[in-house]
């Protein structure tokens, strides 16, 4: 009989990390995804704005820049907590990835309770006009994510301590990593635009 | 990877047929979908859901027809009182809205799923479940915009639902909130679907295959779903934009609080246009797909086919505002926007090229398959040079909203979409079903839709320039239209006659067509190595190809792979670019949880257009499922690090 060449992957890994894994391109593709309607609602933002003869319109109080800066440094922490325990993923310490995410997880519901007193001292609402309603849906889109994605670490909390946990496991928990620092870093980008430019930089 | 982790080594002998069989059972019991009603609702295999979303989208094809049809009747004669003016703009939006979201978009991923996995040579899509979940959120997309429909909900603001026609003020009741959700419904399904092929062509490529081998129809796929990617979140940010100044009183398109009207033609448009090339893409990969084997040469310029895919997508997010410059522009927008408008013709141009050079002086079979292409070439020509015309401004200002803009994207989207789709049909069929169609009703059909559509849209061109409007009901008989339009409600009716050829040729053809065998069309890609129709799971051993037409090139000593485990799902990963094995993954199995996260995102979506409540308590709800979906079920397979506690 004739001999046919083969090659054999039995010897290949089966949990591997970062733009290796098909689930990174995934958690990458979701966070393009939502990138772009981030970016789109910041462009309606500025369009709208671009038709206002005055920007923020007349009477409109913001939330004090002490509440939304300790509510940014906040979220900060949690993306650096969130980057420890992809870190202890990646080494395969389960102990480790169960702290840095209940801190992750900890810190995000604080930033959902200092996001409430934010809603609460705008002086306006989605329905006072169209700067509020492009202010309260794209806080409130926001606020969704964070939302969901504290709920995601903790069911990934209540996995680690009950068990089973999987090989696999330890690549989501490292490609969360992405999706949360997107989450992050996007309200860094709005905290600017949203509370920092219209009062900071113009008298 | 390290080098060291593959070995190429010779196998002793020729594998005998019984140890064939033994793996083939092997596989197959990893591979088989689930028993019973369940398991028929927790599908996962891409053959399987792309063959759903294949029917499901012809029949919204056949609805959005029909309604054509009702339309063409009703202006065969000036003042004819078919159709009332309500029921004239619901039919024209139901028809807008169907073809494009429930039929063009859909059926063009619906076949880049069933296809791709085999193309390169990998046993399932990188996120199963993710396309099962697309697949049932789709179809509730569609049932309620036919429900609404039939309900006399349906929406009347034409599929653009311009503001502020169709605010609060103009649109009240629930027409446009109906539509708004069915945007919702498909834009989901879509990204998804786009997500998982654009993973699966990235890391599940047989070994070889470098992206410079990847079939040309893989390449439309790849990048048609980059550019959904891109495009679909504004019309989902723009419809929910909508939604809320209907249902919630924001005030983003009311003027009179500070928002603005035009910005809704921006984010819509900017979706829209992209749009356009999301539907025309995969048709040049079908064409690209079957000027091949009917030529019996490679594709003339495919670096250059390649690049002009990519221009295409890039230039393709610059001229939305074409479609706007009856809003009132600065001098510069409006030259920009001719500009690139002008420009897109370039890549374009350089396709068509491509494939006349693939065709000049090769001996070229006239199959059915091959018959659509060379229609589209004619008729997508004849649409592709009228949008040039289009792009001047001053041409689009005076045929704007005339018959001549109708005339136009239907020479390009039927041209340029839906000839290649039924070539596409007829040239895939055999792998799918394993019979061929019959090949005289084939022809009976190309002619009566190349002759129809023709017959159909040309007179609208003509009727565009003698000043013909769109989108009403009917006209007076002393405009002197009445000839042309009872010429293009006959034309509609042969048109429709090849529809329905072609329908009953696949329907017969699925019990009575000749056998097909693995490869009847002697084509060149990996698709057509496996059996017709593809096992459950796939490729008994994955393939591996050094070069862009494997089947072509059989080499004596061309490894395959080996190592797979044989009794859980297991697929091969490779490197992005030259495609060299990686890791091996577990890819999901079947599940009931995201049908039942269908059901209560589609619960959530629809009750949210009666009471802004839903969203909070379709979040909570939509936990549990989520939760079940992910949850480890112990017969993966997988390794465990901490057992239950």
């Amino acid at each position: 009989m004739k001999q046919r060449p083969v090659i054999d992957v039995s010897e290949l890994p089966s949990v591997v990390f970062g733009s290796r894994a098909p689930i990174w391109w995934g958690v990458v593709g979701l966070v393009t995804i939502e990138s772009m309607g981030f970016a789109l609602l910041a462009a309606a933002y500025f369009y709208l704005r671009g038709g206002a003869s005055e920007w923020p319109p007349p009477g409109v109080i913001n939330p004090p820049l002490a509440l939304t800066t300790t509510a940014l440094l906040v979220l900060l922490a949690s993306s650096f907590c969130m980057h420890e325990a992809a870190k202890a993923a990646k080494r395969a310490e389960l102990g480790r990835i169960l702290r840095w995410l209940i801190a992750t997880a900890g810190l995000g519901y604080v930033f959902l309770v200092l996001r409430g007193f934010e809603f609460a001292s705008m002086s306006y609402e989605w329905r006072s006009h169209a700067y509020g309603s492009i202010v309260w849906v794209i806080v409130g889109i926001h606020t969704l994510h964070i939302l969901t994605s504290a709920v995601e670490k903790t069911i990934f909390i209540v996995l680690f301590i009950r068990g089973p946990v999987e090989d696999k496991h330890l690549t989501d928990v490292a490609t969360n990593e992405v999706y949360w620092h997107f989450v992050s870093l996007s309200w860094l980008v709005f905290y600017v635009i949203l509370y920092l430019e219209p009062g900071f930089f113009r008298p | 990877m390290s080098p060291k982790s593959v070995v190429i080594q010779a196998e002793p002998e020729t594998p005998e047929a019984d140890l064939l069989d033994e793996v083939h059972h092997r596989l197959e019991g990893a591979w088989r979908p689930e028993k019973g009603f369940i398991g028929w609702l927790s599908e996962v295999r891409h053959t399987a859901i792309a063959k759903r979303f294949i029917v499901t989208a012809f029949i919204f094809f056949a609805l959005g027809g029909i309604e054509a049809l009702l339309m063409r009747i009703q202006l065969s004669r000036p003042e004819n009182g078919l159709l009332s003016p309500d029921l004239y703009n619901q039919l024209f939006t139901m028809h807008g809205t169907t073809m494009m979201f429930l039929f063009a978009v859909p059926i063009m991923e619906a076949v880049g799923l069933y296809l791709v996995p085999l193309m390169i040579g990998t046993r399932e899509l990188a996120f199963p479940r993710l396309i099962n979940y697309s697949y049932w959120i789709y179809l509730i997309g569609g049932l309620l915009l036919y429900s609404g429909f039939f309900l006399s909900m349906a929406p009347d603001a034409g599929w653009f639902s311009y503001v502020p026609l169709s605010g609060p003020e103009y649109s009240p009741g629930k027409r446009v909130d109906v539509w708004a959700q069915m945007i919702t419904f498909t834009e989901v399904s879509g990204l998804a679907t786009s997500v998982t092929l654009i993973v699966t062509i990235f890391k599940q490529r047989a070994p070889g295959m470098s992206l410079n081998r990847m079939p040309l129809f893989v390449w439309t796929q790849l990048i048609t779903s980059l550019m959904v990617v891109f495009a679909m979140p504004a019309v989902m940010v723009s419809s929910s934009l909508l939604a809320m100044d209907r249902l919630i009183d924001t005030h983003f398109f009311n003027p009179g609080e500070g928002g603005d009207a035009i910005l809704w033609q921006h984010l819509f448009w900017f979706f829209g246009h992209p749009e356009v090339y999301i539907i025309f893409l995969p048709a040049t990969g079908f064409v690209s797909a079957i000027i091949v084997p009917f030529t019996r040469r490679p594709i003339f310029g495919y670096n250059a086919i390649v690049l002009s895919l990519v221009a295409t997508s890039f230039i393709g997010f610059g001229l939305w505002v074409h479609h706007m410059f009856a809003t009132g522009l600065p001098q510069l927008g409006q030259s920009f926007f001719t500009a690139a408008s002008i420009m897109i013709a370039i890549p374009s141009g350089v396709q068509i090229f491509c494939w006349i050079a693939t065709l000049w002086g090769g001996r070229i079979r006239f199959r059915t398959p091959m018959l659509f292409v060379l229609g589209f070439i004619a008729i997508f020509v004849a649409g592709g040079l009228t949008g040039v015309m289009l792009a001047a401004v001053p041409l689009d200002l005076q045929v704007h909203d005339t018959f001549f803009v109708v005339a136009h994207f239907h020479y390009v989207l039927i041209g340029g979409a839906v000839f290649p789709l039924i070539g596409a049909v007829y040239f895939w069929f055999p792998k799918m079903t394993g019979r061929m169609m019959s090949e005289r009703a084939g022809k009976w059909s190309f002619w009566l839709l190349f002759a129809g559509f023709n017959l159909t849209f040309f007179p609208m061109y003509q009727l565009g320039l003698q000043g013909m409007p769109r989108r009403v009901y009917t006209y007076l008989g002393e405009s002197g239209w009445t000839d042309l339009n009872r010429l293009a409600t006959l034309g509609g009716l042969v048109l429709t006659a090849g529809v329905v050829v072609f329908i009953l040729n696949a329907l017969w053809s699925l019990r009575h067509g000749a056998i097909a065998g693995d490869n009847p069309w002697d084509a060149d890609t990996l698709e057509w190595e496996t059996s017709s129709p593809p096992p459950s799971y796939g490729f008994l051993y994955l393939p591996t190809v050094h070069g862009r037409h494997p089947l072509w090139m059989p080499r004596e000593n061309q490894p395959v792979v080996v190592g797979l485990q044989d009794n859980r799902r297991e697929v091969l990963v490779t490197h992005t670019l030259d495609a060299e094995p990686d890791h091996r993954d577990i890819v999901a199995g079947p599940s009931i949880w995201p049908f039942v996260l269908a059901l209560v995102t589609g619960f959530t979506f629809i009750t949210v257009i009666f009471t802004p409540w839903a969203l909070p308590w379709g979040i909570v709800l939509a936990i549990i499922p989520l939760v079940c979906w992910f949850w480890p079920r112990s017969d993966m397979g997988r390794v465990i690090l901490k057992e239950k506690a």
